[in-house]
């Protein structure tokens, strides 16, 4: 199990994180299902401080969109359930929350965006119905004001001749324009902390660009924090401060963006970043993702991995060690205290190394 | 669906006929790639088939050779509660008589029909095909109350299929009238003599007549033995004529388009619009309520929901490659329809086709009930009917037909629910 | 809209034509039962069976052309003019209107209170799937849709009029009227309440549970779908999502059954229900002309669920493009 920060990296440390705008420590959400529990988040940490983006990185099945699901508990319940862990927000413990509390937390000072917005979108209301939903479940408004701010958020979020807009249905707007409306939605009420969960994997390259760079700019007039959740690593370059890569359901690597892309040190982040197209190796990670119902002894990567050793496959996944400077922790035996992370870094081995006839799932698209 | 063979179907036919072995050695469809193979089971089916279309033929042209219109009212009409003997009438020669069966009435044919081509395009495929069965029959089991009804169904079925062959029809016996069930008992003065024991002043049930008896004194388990086969041969023969008229017309319809797809499902259009009860109400009102005719009712109205169904699955395999590709190849329109569209329609059929039965049955209960049915056939609406003006004395008549009828109907939706989750890809709650 | 609106409009009078032309050549085709009987009684009695038929046929007007008896016999039934009831010795037009009264007495709440109480179910079911009340609610619906209720009828007279006594086993055609007219009072009044309690349950067996089974269906189609996630994630409260999120896109495809289906189970029902309790409404009265081989009068009274079910066809149309801002109005 994975550590927390505070107490796996210095003191100063621990009043930073308490300070935190979002704190999730040792968080574990599992699914009740026929063949078993399926652990889909197994035991995961990572702060948001206000006004910062944070990237959540991982491949399918990783565990991202559950993790973010968990921190307003949007997953369905039952199955879905939170065994152990803790999610603070603001100081708060959403965990101990009453329902009441909780949706006066959701789309007032937590708001999500999806992946497909296609289908986020109820067909059969206006855009502007759904948008004064959104109003005035948070703010104490007249049908006139509400309407107004409706106005004002689509202008925002650059949708041209807002107000003919608002009598419009889902059906009659493109892809791109209903991420925006999602979007301005999701702003309704001044979030703290934005989730976005893959916003742009649904659209077409051009109009991501612009999605991002919307986001981008909202964040700044706003100081809010957003916790984007992708497994586009151009993308998290692009916009995020810090990231979060995911693995079957742990955390893997966790540092400042910087850092993260100059010196990638858990070697699942460094296959990652080897199957990006500019790196040219376009097959993938070999293997796959462990089973989420049993998962194996050791470090979930063992398997795929081309520097595990045989302690790798034995115990618990290691704790989260520090590899550099302070703020960047790595779940990986190398890392150990007394430990010689240069097997890692100084390695020239190649994912190809291991044995690629089996193309991998790494870094895909979904 | 279909009779076609696998490997397996050999061995099946090496334990059937076991005399003509060399025969058997040689699997056709392993040489011959259009599975156009005579296999065993094939040349029986056209065996049977051919003998049953020249009894068949032999027995229209028995009864219709001469005065074939009135001839015609009278077979419809043959035991419709108006059949008049008009002077000046010109019998016809009657229906055949054939060896052993005697003379073979019009629901019977209809009800051999479909028993045979359940027996060559239900049980056989499933008894050939034993991995499908299996598979699918795992699906199936998970569902208790499904396996519950298949076996209380498979009994309805079996008593009613050979217990009316040596058992007679119930009779009509006024001194019996009114005997309350084994179980029950009934003021002494209801019935007129009492079969059972007799104490202080209540007349006891009997196991003379275990259920009972009616108003007119005909034996209530022999009624409801009857009313089994009759039943089963409205909800199954129904069901036949209802799969093979939906099926021609979805597939035509989806195969042909343009024009014929048109003119076909405006017509479901209306069709589906009736109140499919109402519209069988007026017709056996007009035509007089005898089984045969109930049944071909039932049949030719019915269909237009599961053709809906046949053509909207069928255009969605149109477009399909490998439909494409038998085209391509050379394959004509019946041949593509038969061999590539229909199997791949079937499941979606059969689901429907079953949730159909229970519809079939109540009908003709509910018609039965109305007194539009034939009044000397003992089926489950006609005894509950028996029993209406009696149910302050004799409880029992209406009754206990009725559970029969609950537990059918309750059984084929039980089943055809099960069927659904078990083969219908498409799965969802409603249609 | 107004143009798809004129065309459904034009379709359900072709429908209505259809429907006409077909009863029409049915009735030509078939023997005229009374006049068989009549021919019957001529040979019976000694006289020539032929004259008597050609007698009868011309005092009906059966002797004329086909599409002059055709063109006689639409415009007949299009201006309401429906015929004369031998066995009840008046207009058809006003048996019918005699006996609707009754039949929507306990019909138009049954069907009000049976689409409310299986919509919440079917919204509770969904909802809550594979939970102990969904299974509660799925095994006793299929109850609901399987029993005959003609069999349920009488099952329940049995019990509450025969061994508990607590209701007439003959209905009392008064009870809803004040000297002889009929008067709200009297419909509501506790007398005539009490006899039309059973019946009404009988007709709401099967309506509830096909509702139910419906609406759960439909609103199991978007229980699980994103927009009730954003819904969520917007913080609306579980119930507001159920009512508005789940149940307003799933009210479209329910509206459908509601015309298609549980009329027909109303319609059907009522009419054996009522044969059962002897409550003289529609179905009765149809049952009554069958038994008195009164053709005009069973014409008469299928007639009315036949064109409330193409009005109904025709209603359930124009909602769908009112309630559904997605349809095109090209489709079918």
């Amino acid at each position: 199990m994975s550590k927390q920060p505070s107490q796996t990296i210095g003191t100063d440390e621990s009043t930073r994180s308490s300070n935190s705008l979002l704190s999730v420590s040792d968080l574990c959400t599992y699914f009740q299902t026929d063949e078993g529990v399926v652990k889909a988040v197994d035991g995961v940490s990572f702060d948001v401080q206000s006004g910062e983006t944070v990237a959540i990185v991982g491949e399918s099945g990783s565990g991202k969109t559950v993790t973010s699901e968990s921190i307003t508990r949007l997953f369905k319940s039952p199955p879905g359930f939170i065994p152990e862990g803790s999610i603070e927000f603001d100081g708060e413990e959403v965990n101990d929350m009453t329902v009441e509390e909780l949706r006066t937390l959701r789309g007032g000072r937590v708001s999500h965006i999806f992946q497909n917005p296609q289908g986020a979108l109820n067909p059969v209301y206006t855009i502007g119905w759904q948008l004064r939903e959104a109003i005035e479940l948070h703010q104490e408004v007249t049908k006139k004001e509400a309407n107004e701010k409706a106005i004002e958020l689509l202008t925002q979020v650059g949708i041209p001749e807002a107000s003919a807009r608002l009598g419009d249905y889902p059906h009659q707007l493109s892809g791109g324009m209903k991420q925006r409306v999602m979007i301005a939605i999701a702003l309704a009420c001044e979030p703290d902390l934005l989730i976005a969960d893959e916003p742009t994997t649904a659209l077409d390259v051009t109009i991501q660009a612009q999605i991002l760079k919307l986001l981008k700019s909202l964040q700044e007039e706003r100081d809010m924090a957003i916790l984007f959740i992708t497994h586009d690593l151009g993308v998290v370059a692009e916009v995020a401060d810090r990231v979060v890569v995911m693995y079957a359901g742990k955390v893997m690597e966790r540092g400042p963006v910087m850092e993260i892309f100059e010196t990638p040190s858990h070697p699942y982040t460094r296959a990652l970043l080897e199957c990006l197209p500019s790196k040219g190796n376009l097959g993938g990670i070999p293997g796959s993702l462990p089973s989420p119902i049993d998962p194996p002894d050791g470090c979930r990567f063992a398997s795929r991995c081309v520097f595990a050793q045989d302690e790798c496959l034995e115990g618990p996944q290691p704790p989260a060690y520090e590899a550099g400077t302070a703020d960047h922790v790595v779940s990986c035996i190398h890392y150990e205290p007394g430990g010689n992370p240069d097997i890692v870094l100084k390695s020239d081995a190649t994912v190809s190394a291991l044995d690629v006839d089996q193309m991998g799932v790494g870094g895909e698209n979904r | 669906m279909s009779v076609d063979t696998d490997p397996t179907t050999q061995s099946a036919n090496v334990r059937k006929d076991a005399d003509s072995v060399t025969f058997e050695d040689v699997n056709w469809d392993e040489i011959d790639g259009t599975a156009r193979g005579f296999t065993r089971t094939r040349i029986a089916w056209y065996a049977i088939m051919g003998t049953y279309l020249l009894a068949l033929l032999n027995d229209l042209f028995n009864r219709f050779a001469e005065g074939a219109y009135q001839r015609t009212v009278a077979f419809i009409t043959d035991t419709s509660r108006y059949q008049v003997e008009t002077p000046g009438f010109i019998p016809g020669a009657g229906p055949a008589e054939y060896p052993l069966v005697g003379e073979i009435g019009g629901v019977t044919w209809l009800w051999s029909l479909t028993l045979l081509v359940g027996v060559f395009y239900v049980a056989i495929p499933l008894y050939q095909n034993q991995r499908m069965t299996a598979y699918y029959w795992r699906e199936f089991k998970k569902n208790k109350a499904a396996v519950i009804s298949l076996i209380y169904l498979a009994i309805i079925f079996a008593i009613g299929l050979t217990v009316p062959r040596f058992m007679d029809p119930p009779e009509v016996e006024p001194v019996l009238a009114y005997q309350p069930p084994v179980w029950g008992s009934v003021r002494e003065t209801v019935p007129i003599q009492c079969v059972g024991p007799v104490s202080g002043g209540e007349c006891h049930g009997s196991w003379a007549h275990p259920f009972g008896t009616t108003h007119q004194g005909k034996d209530i388990l022999i009624s409801i033995v009857y009313g089994m086969e009759i039943s089963m041969q409205v909800g199954l023969i129904g069901m036949f004529l209802t799969i093979l008229i939906a099926t021609t017309v979805g597939l035509t319809a989806a195969y042909f388009g343009g024009y014929v797809d048109e003119i076909l499902f405006r017509y479901v259009d209306i069709q589906i619009t009736f109140p499919t009860f109402f519209l069988y109400l007026l017709v056996v009102y007009l035509v007089g309520g005898s089984l045969f005719v109930m049944i071909i009712i039932f049949g030719v109205l019915g269909w237009g929901g599961i053709a809906r169904i046949v053509r909207s699955e069928a255009l969605q395999r149109r477009e399909e490659e490998y439909i494409m590709a038998a085209k391509n190849a050379g394959a004509g329109g019946l041949w593509t329809m038969r061999r590539h569209l229909l199997p791949n329609v079937s499941n979606s059929v059969i689901t429907a086709a079953t949730l159909v039965i229970p519809g079939l049955i109540l009908a003709e209960a509910a018609l039965a009930f109305l007194g539009l049915g034939d009044p000397r056939l003992p089926s489950w609406g006609e005894t509950i009917a028996d029993g209406r003006s009696d149910l302050d004395r004799a409880w029992w008549i209406s009754t206990i037909p009725g559970v029969f009828l609950f537990m059918t109907i309750l059984a084929f939706n039980f089943l055809g629910d099960a069927l659904r989750d078990a083969l219908d890809p498409r799965q969802g709650g409603g249609e | 809209m107004k143009w798809y609106i004129f065309k459904r409009l034009l379709w359900a009078g072709v429908a209505t034509m259809v429907v006409l032309t077909i009863t029409f050549v049915l009735m030509y085709l078939t023997p005229d039962t009374r006049i068989m009987e009549l021919e019957f009684q001529a040979a019976q009695s000694g006289t020539d069976p032929e004259q008597a038929r050609q007698a009868a046929e011309t005092a009906r007007g059966m002797d004329q052309a086909f599409h002059i008896q055709y063109i006689d016999f639409m415009q007949n039934m299009l201006s309401f003019n429906w015929g004369w009831s031998d066995s009840r010795s008046e207009p058809v037009i006003d048996a019918l209107a005699s006996a609707i009264p009754y039949s929507m007495m306990y019909g138009v709440p049954a069907v009000i209170i049976s689409t409310i109480i299986g919509i919440v179910i079917g919204l509770y079911s969904a909802v809550n799937q594979y939970t102990r009340g969904d299974y509660v609610a799925t095994f006793v619906a299929f109850f609901g849709i399987s029993i005959p209720n003609f069999w349920f009828a009488i099952i329940l007279l049995v019990i509450f009029g025969t061994w508990l006594g607590w209701v007439d086993l003959l209905f009392d055609t008064q009870a809803s009227k004040i000297d002889g007219e009929w008067a709200l009072r009297a419909i509501v009044s506790w007398e005539n309440v009490k006899q039309l309690i059973l019946p009404m349950f009988v007709l709401m067996t099967a309506s509830v549970a096909s509702m139910m089974r419906y609406t759960r269906a439909e609103a199991l189609e978007y229980v699980e779908s994103d927009f009730i996630k954003t819904a969520k994630a917007k913080g609306v409260s579980e119930r507001t999502i159920v009512a508005k999120h789940i149940f307003r896109p799933a009210s479209i495809p329910i509206a459908t059954i509601l015309v298609g289906d549980i009329l027909g189970i109303v319609f059907v029902g009522s009419y054996l229900i009522e044969v059962v309790f002897g409550i003289p409404g529609l179905g009765y009265l149809s049952f009554d002309a069958i038994m008195s081989q009164d053709t005009a009068l069973v014409f008469g009274t299928v007639f009315v669920p036949v064109f409330v079910a193409i009005i109904g066809n025709l209603a359930q149309d124009i909602a769908y493009v009112i309630l559904d801002p997605r349809i095109k109005y090209g489709d079918r």
